[in-house]
């Protein structure tokens, strides 16, 4: 700012008529009040809004592939002839739980790396009741399920040569395996 | 002037701040279509005709779908006549928000 400023009006300024920055802090006040106003009005209107990372659910997406792939794989049988391992896990005497387990938990944590990875699970499948109904059964898990884990959830339909629920002489039948996994 | 710069440095701060967060992600779009749940119904549906075309198994997808995953499903099979060699499926998935209607031809 000139220091020799003043009223450039004014017959007795040294500085008459000539152009001085006298205005410029308020010009520039304005300025500032204009964007803390409209700041603050960003501030409110971006309040109601929740907004997350771009790159939050990639991770997600992976896991539900792999787990996509892990059932497939599990579904297809060696060739045309033979059932594959989740009709033969699902359609023994007895609901194989443990080679469910076994099977998933290795084909899911299989890296390139001598270490395994940390993905658990959570099994169950469902089958229909005579009332249609549906009844969900545990079929196995690798941790207890806690409610904090942060899961996805992975499906895959079987048909298998037995009867399920409480349709007793029915074949075959169609159940849905679902598996929750998470890393932990 | 100083001033003016810095609070348009500060803007294009807040800018690029802003740029990184979003309302719905990609990938969350890519988990919420039903990609795999389609595949794996018709899968499951073409894989071998004979099987699905019982209509206990037919039940049990439908109800199956209803409850465990909100879809509507449902499906006809139309196996092989004696003087033909393809069977043929239609199918319609409806979870409110993505529908998927095929028809299928086995070769």
């Amino acid at each position: 700012m000139d220091p020799r400023g003043g009223n450039p009006l004014r017959k007795d300024n040294p500085c008459a008529g000539r152009a001085n920055s006298d205005g410029q802090l308020y010009t520039i006040e304005g300025i500032a009040a204009g964007l803390i106003m409209i700041m603050t009005a960003y501030l409110v209107v971006n309040a109601t809004s929740v907004y997350t990372a771009g790159d939050t659910h990639i991770s997600d997406m992976q896991l539900e592939q792999l787990g996509s792939d892990v059932l497939k794989i599990m579904d297809t049988p060696e060739n045309v002839t033979v059932n594959s391992e989740l009709q033969m896990i699902l359609g023994g005497a007895t609901v194989d739980g443990a080679r469910f387990k076994s099977r998933f938990l290795a084909l899911s944590n299989n890296r390139t790396q001598l270490n395994r990875d940390h993905i658990q699970f959570d099994a169950s499948y469902t089958c229909r009741k005579q009332d249609n109904s549906t009844v969900t059964i545990p079929l196995s898990s690798s941790r207890n399920l806690t409610g904090g884990e942060h899961a996805v959830r992975v499906t895959k339909w079987v048909i298998v040569d037995k009867a399920f629920c409480d349709l007793p002489a029915t074949k075959p039948r169609a159940v849905l395996v679902e598996v929750l996994m998470w890393r932990d | 002037m100083g001033f003016l710069i810095s609070f348009s440095f500060f803007f294009l701060a807040i800018i690029i701040n802003q740029s990184t967060v979003v309302g719905q992600t990609t990938a969350e779009s890519v988990i919420e279509f039903p990609k795999n749940d389609i595949r794996d119904i018709t899968g499951v549906i073409t894989y071998n005709t004979t099987l699905s075309n019982d209509p206990v198994v037919n039940t049990d997808i439908s109800v199956i779908s209803l409850n465990r995953k909100n879809a509507i499903v449902k499906y006809s099979v139309t196996l092989p006549l004696s003087n033909e060699t393809h069977s043929q499926a239609f199918i319609h998935y409806n979870n409110g928000v993505t529908e998927y209607n095929e028809t299928w031809t086995s070769l």
